[in-house]
């Protein structure tokens, strides 16, 4: 009976190992060294800023910076460019889009090119977060 | 000699004013499909996306001859024949498309702006909805058309999502980056998320740059989330007069439709009585039609691949 039961929790440990190791959502499977949540109203008061910006995303998280672009695509989609000072040289870029529902998401990036790590936003159960990875997964030739 | 060598001189540089000058010819791969990869041959000015570091960029055009750009386009379509997945030159499609399943691949001289590569993307950005394109950098491919097809395909697998196809050894450590495909005599493949120049390339399932513990699925991450882009119906469905046009939807005001190329439509009611008429552009399309219009109605399309009509009970 016990070998049974051995043997069937590690097919179920075998399961879903292998399922999660093949999850159709690409940004799910991206390794990251660092993640810090922020809250939809600190995403949304970025939208709302002026032309320079200082504000704490999340605890520890301050950006500071000054909007290079701002555009509109189609009647749902705003997406800002902003270069921020608290990471010299790097841009921020996030888009914010709304369905026909008039549920809200957000997409971003804080990148500096040729440099070794960024910042994507990835969403996760309505939750936003910067997860720091390598920028090699989120910019590639 | 010298009336010959004139001659030579001057049909040198009229052939050469036509390829400057000359047309991005219209393609389109899947009229069908709503997702749209638009590849931008005549030059670009890209702003407002994360390539802007040092602001605007003013991308020079491909100089590419509308011959070269006809066969870089079949090769790149042939690679995403599986995919209900548009692959156009129509700049007015890609506008058509929605907003979160469409790019542009802009191909241009040099990524001087850049740096040395071939191309860049950021990855998943077909989804964005902020019209950030990908790029291709002709030069350092030799401005061969092979090259920059192949080029092209890896940066919209990019954009679609797709990491790079690498290769590790048997305790996890990445040996290359990118896979060049198989190392045996008799393997001829290689992914078109490694190295797809110098052998036969198509999308494989293998381990991605992320990690030895992933596994990616190259075909399925393209038709599934966050994309849905979805498989074609039938991938070897080829167009005649008969499905060319195809209705999707019917109202009391409206039709719906799906069409495969430009056609001119005529439509009559039972007793040949013309309702209404008009231009049907590839992709979707609508025609109003008047409720008093009820009954039997025969809807008759023409265009390039011939004629054909279809009854609608409406």
């Amino acid at each position: 009976m016990n070998t049974l039961k051995t043997i069937l929790s590690s097919f179920c440990l075998l399961s879903s190992l292998l399922l999660s190791a093949q999850k159709k959502d690409p940004t799910a499977d991206l390794p990251y060294s660092n993640k810090i949540e922020v809250s939809n109203q600190a995403l949304e008061s970025l939208f709302q800023a002026p032309e320079n910006i200082s504000l704490n995303l999340a605890p520890g998280f301050r950006l500071e910076g000054k909007i290079q672009n701002k555009s509109i695509h189609g009647s749902s989609v705003i997406s800002l460019l902003i270069k921020v000072d608290s990471r010299p040289g790097g841009m921020l870029s996030i888009s914010r889009y709304k369905d026909s529902k008039g549920v809200i998401y957000y997409t971003g990036h804080l990148l500096k090119l040729h440099e070794p790590n960024g910042l994507m936003l990835v969403e996760k159960d309505q939750h936003y977060y910067f997860i720091e990875t390598q920028q090699r997964f989120l910019v590639a030739e | 000699m010298r009336k010959y060598c004139a001659h030579i001189i001057v049909s040198q540089f009229l052939f050469i004013q036509i390829n400057v000058f000359a047309q991005t010819p219209i393609l389109n791969s899947y009229t069908p499909a709503a997702g749209t990869v638009y590849l931008v041959f005549d030059g670009a000015e890209v702003d407002g996306t994360i390539w802007n570091e040092q602001g605007k960029i003013v991308a020079a055009p491909s100089g590419l001859s509308p011959a070269s750009i006809t066969w870089i386009h079949k090769m790149i379509a042939d690679h995403f024949k599986l995919f209900n997945l548009n692959i156009t030159t129509d700049p007015a499609v890609y506008e058509r498309a929605p907003l979160h399943q469409r790019t542009r691949i802009i191909f241009t001289p040099n990524g001087s702006w850049y740096g040395p590569a071939t191309g860049v993307s950021a990855i998943g950005s077909f989804v964005w909805g902020d019209d950030t394109p990908a790029w291709v950098f002709m030069d350092p491919l030799s401005n061969n058309a092979s090259f920059i097809a192949a080029a092209a395909t890896h940066q919209i697998g990019h954009t679609l999502g797709l990491q790079h196809q690498s290769v590790y050894d048997s305790y996890g450590s990445m040996i290359t980056e990118l896979s060049g495909g198989e190392s045996n005599i008799f393997s001829n493949q290689a992914p078109l998320m490694g190295i797809p120049f110098y052998k036969q390339a198509d999308w494989k399932n293998g381990h991605p740059s992320t990690g030895a513990q992933y596994v990616q699925n190259d075909t399925a991450s393209i038709a599934g989330a966050p994309n849905y882009i979805g498989y074609r119906k039938n991938a070897d469905e080829t167009v005649s007069p008969d499905n060319a046009v195809k209705i999707e939807r019917q109202d009391p005001s409206y039709l719906s439709l799906i069409s495969s190329g430009d056609y001119t439509f005529r439509l009559f009611d039972i007793s040949g009585r013309l309702l209404t008429q008009g231009m049907l552009k590839p992709g979707f399309n609508e025609i109003r039609t008047s409720t008093a219009s009820s009954g039997v109605l025969v809807l008759q399309w023409s265009g390039e691949f011939g004629s054909a009509s279809q009854k609608i009970m409406h």
